[in-house]
């Protein structure tokens, strides 16, 4: 399979959800209510309430998200350059932002049973989850540009390819 | 040292307007060609490129509208920001190192012209320019509306300045965009970046320490507040839900790469390999000052929440209230000139793109060359596309509310499928890339111009750019692949 046709895939998936919900009937708290007093402050209200037509739409949304970006990051890198071992990494990567995402969820989730959690440096848990989470899984990807950079990004030979191309078309317009 | 607030405040926020002045006098001495106005010879060292693009990333919006938000909706909007590292990966992966081979070899000043370069097509041309000039007017209004109003808010407190009107306070901030935006072009612009970068990160940072030390249990005793008054607010999708928090995650981590303010700054490195040292060097300045954005909005609804402070009269007021209270004047006279370097930073990159679209792109793309002169014709397109964009700032109601729309989810429904897709997949074509366009371009108008209300506050923008990438997967799927020009072909394999 072509990343193209994996990332028209999941474009798909995810337009599919989209509609679900959108078709669905939302609950009136659905994007929170207005605070009673304070102006231009609007509190969560019922999180179970918010999910109740649309169930666990948002955590496979996010699920073709996540492997949505994987794919395309994926189609970045020069297809004679893709070997076992980046598979692999991205697997990796894809596999690590797949479970924090999951710990995120089911930890908000179960905060909505139970209406506790822990706080952890400063933020419940699974807006940590969020906070370093989230971001942190992307930025394994981009770690990974840097400390790769010339095995798949720029390789010494393409960057020889591009100077000689360069050469080629200066010759072809007749520059110095 | 709190009599004299204001006075530091105004002078820090003097000190850098002075500084962008003398950077553009310092450019001007650079920019002798349009290519020098508009892509700086492409000839900026890796530190330059990075803080250009971190700082045009983050405008006035994060540093006002972002800790208003978390401040009436609690940590939705925190989607925007945690999906950086992932806008940036795809801007590093997908498009950085193709579009400045593409400017290299076609000589390319603008991302009208990679557009073309890329399908052939000046059609695609005409609508990435035209598409550009109406995000850059509605961008841009916004950023000038925003500098009147922070300055006027600044020289407000000061005896002498009272009763300074929004007006004047408009002029004065957009004389000194102008200036430097006119006289040193694009070096000016990603040299203040430079500075304003630096300031953003030094707000950023000095602006967390002082929100942890306004309760004597830090941020502990903020989230147990909040979790105590309502508790969605403080957990992962705010009060908004959701849906509507990972449809900006969608759209702001995707879109990114397709910001042409953006992009366009991805052309400008001297190198190709200083790519390996600009992208952590963007992530790691954008988390910094972005943490503002989370600290301010979060601390401010825990005060209120925890009838420690009045109610704010607005949203918005929420930044200026907390600098106002609990920030040391000093830390305050440079959090005030880091929002002044955030709002300037994102314009004056508006300014450069939206100058270019209209006398090199449209120009082109309509009579097949651009203006002779490039340069002088650079230089008054500016002023006159400052002076438009102040006037519907200052005079238009509600053509400021649309076209402010055609900001960030514009950019991105529109040019993410043409430019991010089509710079790494051969069979994308040109009739797909103008069919992309002009429906994100609809999707768009009509949401914004009927005032669709979107179940779950689900983004129009997400909407229009989920559909226009479908379609332009599609269309090109249903096409014969045609043959690409030997060096874009080339490149693309590269």
């Amino acid at each position: 399979m072509k990343p193209i046709h994996a990332v028209f895939a999941l474009l798909l998936c995810i337009a599919g959800i989209t509609i679900f919900v959108l078709l669905s009937d939302p609950p009136p708290s659905a994007t929170g209510v207005s605070h009673p007093t304070v102006n231009g402050m609007s509190l969560g209200g019922d999180g179970t309430e918010k999910l109740s037509s649309i169930g666990r739409a948002p955590y496979y949304f996010q699920i073709a998200v996540i492997l949505l970006a994987g794919s395309l990051l994926y189609m970045g890198i020069p297809a004679h350059r893709r070997d076992r071992l980046l598979r692999t990494w991205f697997a990796v990567g894809l596999a690590f932002a797949i479970f924090v995402w999951i710990s995120l969820y089911t930890g908000y989730e179960s905060y909505l049973q139970t209406g506790q959690t822990k706080i952890v440096f400063g933020f419940p848990v699974p807006t940590n989850w969020m906070f370093w989470g989230i971001w942190g899984s992307f930025v394994a990807f981009d770690l990974f540009y840097v400390f790769t950079f010339r095995r798949y990004f720029l390789h010494p030979d393409d960057e020889a390819a591009f100077h000689q191309l360069v050469k080629d078309c200066e010759a072809e317009r007749g520059d110095d | 040292m709190e009599e004299f607030r204001q006075p530091i405040i105004l002078g820090f926020v003097a000190l850098y307007m002075g500084i962008c002045i003398w950077v553009g006098l310092w450019a001007m001495r650079r920019t002798k060609s349009a290519g020098d106005f508009f892509v700086a010879g492409r000839g900026l060292g890796p530190w330059v490129v990075s803080l250009a693009v971190f700082s045009s990333t983050l405008s006035g919006f994060g540093f006002v509208g972002g800790p208003g938000l978390v401040y009436a909706t609690g940590l939705s909007s925190i989607w925007m920001a945690v999906c950086s590292a992932l806008g940036f990966a795809t801007g590093y992966y997908l498009i950085a190192k193709r579009i400045r081979m593409i400017a290299e070899v076609r000589n390319a000043m603008s991302l009208p012209d990679i557009v073309f370069a890329r399908y052939g097509s000046e059609a695609a041309r005409l609508l990435t320019a035209g598409t550009i000039l109406l995000g850059v007017l509605g961008y841009l209004a916004t950023q000038i509306l925003a500098m009147g109003v922070v300055l006027q808010s600044i020289l407000a407190g000061t005896e002498m300045f009272a009763d300074i009107s929004l007006l004047a306070s408009v002029v004065i901030s957009s004389t000194v965009l102008i200036f430097y935006c006119v006289t040193g072009g694009i070096v000016a612009s990603v040299y203040t970046d430079l500075v304003q970068g630096i300031v953003m990160i030094i707000a950023g940072a000095l602006v967390v320490i002082t929100a942890a030390s306004v309760f004597d249990g830090g941020f502990e005793q903020a989230s147990s507040i909040l979790l105590a008054n309502d508790g969605e607010d403080v957990m992962p999708f705010g009060t908004l839900g959701a849906m509507a928090s990972l449809s900006w995650y969608f759209l702001f981590g995707l879109g990114l790469a397709g910001q042409p303010h953006v992009a366009t700054k991805m052309m400008m490195n001297r190198k190709l390999s200083d790519n390996q040292a600009i992208l952590p060097m963007t992530v790691f300045g954008y988390v910094i000052a972005a943490m503002l954005w989370v600290s301010v909005g979060i601390i401010m609804r825990a005060l209120v929440l925890g009838d420690v402070a009045l109610p704010l009269s607005g949203a918005d007021e929420a930044a200026p209230a907390f600098l106002s209270t609990y920030a040391h004047p000093v830390l305050a006279g440079v959090v005030f000139a880091g929002l002044f370097a955030a709002i300037m930073s994102t314009a004056d990159g508006f300014l450069n793109i939206g100058a270019a679209a209209i006398i090199h792109d449209i120009p082109k793309a309509i009579r097949g060359r651009s203006l002779d002169n490039e340069l002088f014709w650079a230089r008054t397109a500016t002023i006159v596309l400052s002076v438009v964009a102040a006037s519907i700032a200052l005079f238009s109601g509600q053509l400021i509310a649309l076209l402010g729309a055609f900001g960030w989810g514009t950019f991105a429904a529109a040019l993410v499928p043409v430019v991010l897709i089509g710079l790494n997949w051969k069979q994308a074509s040109a009739r797909a890339a103008i069919a992309a366009i002009s429906v994100s371009l609809l999707i768009n108008f009509v949401i914004q111009l009927w005032q669709i209300h979107i179940p779950y506050n689900i983004s129009g923008g997400f909407l229009a750019m989920l559909t226009s990438m479908i379609l332009f997967i599609a269309i090109s799927m249903m096409e014969k692949p045609k043959p690409l020009p030997k060096d874009i072909d080339r490149i693309l394999e590269l």
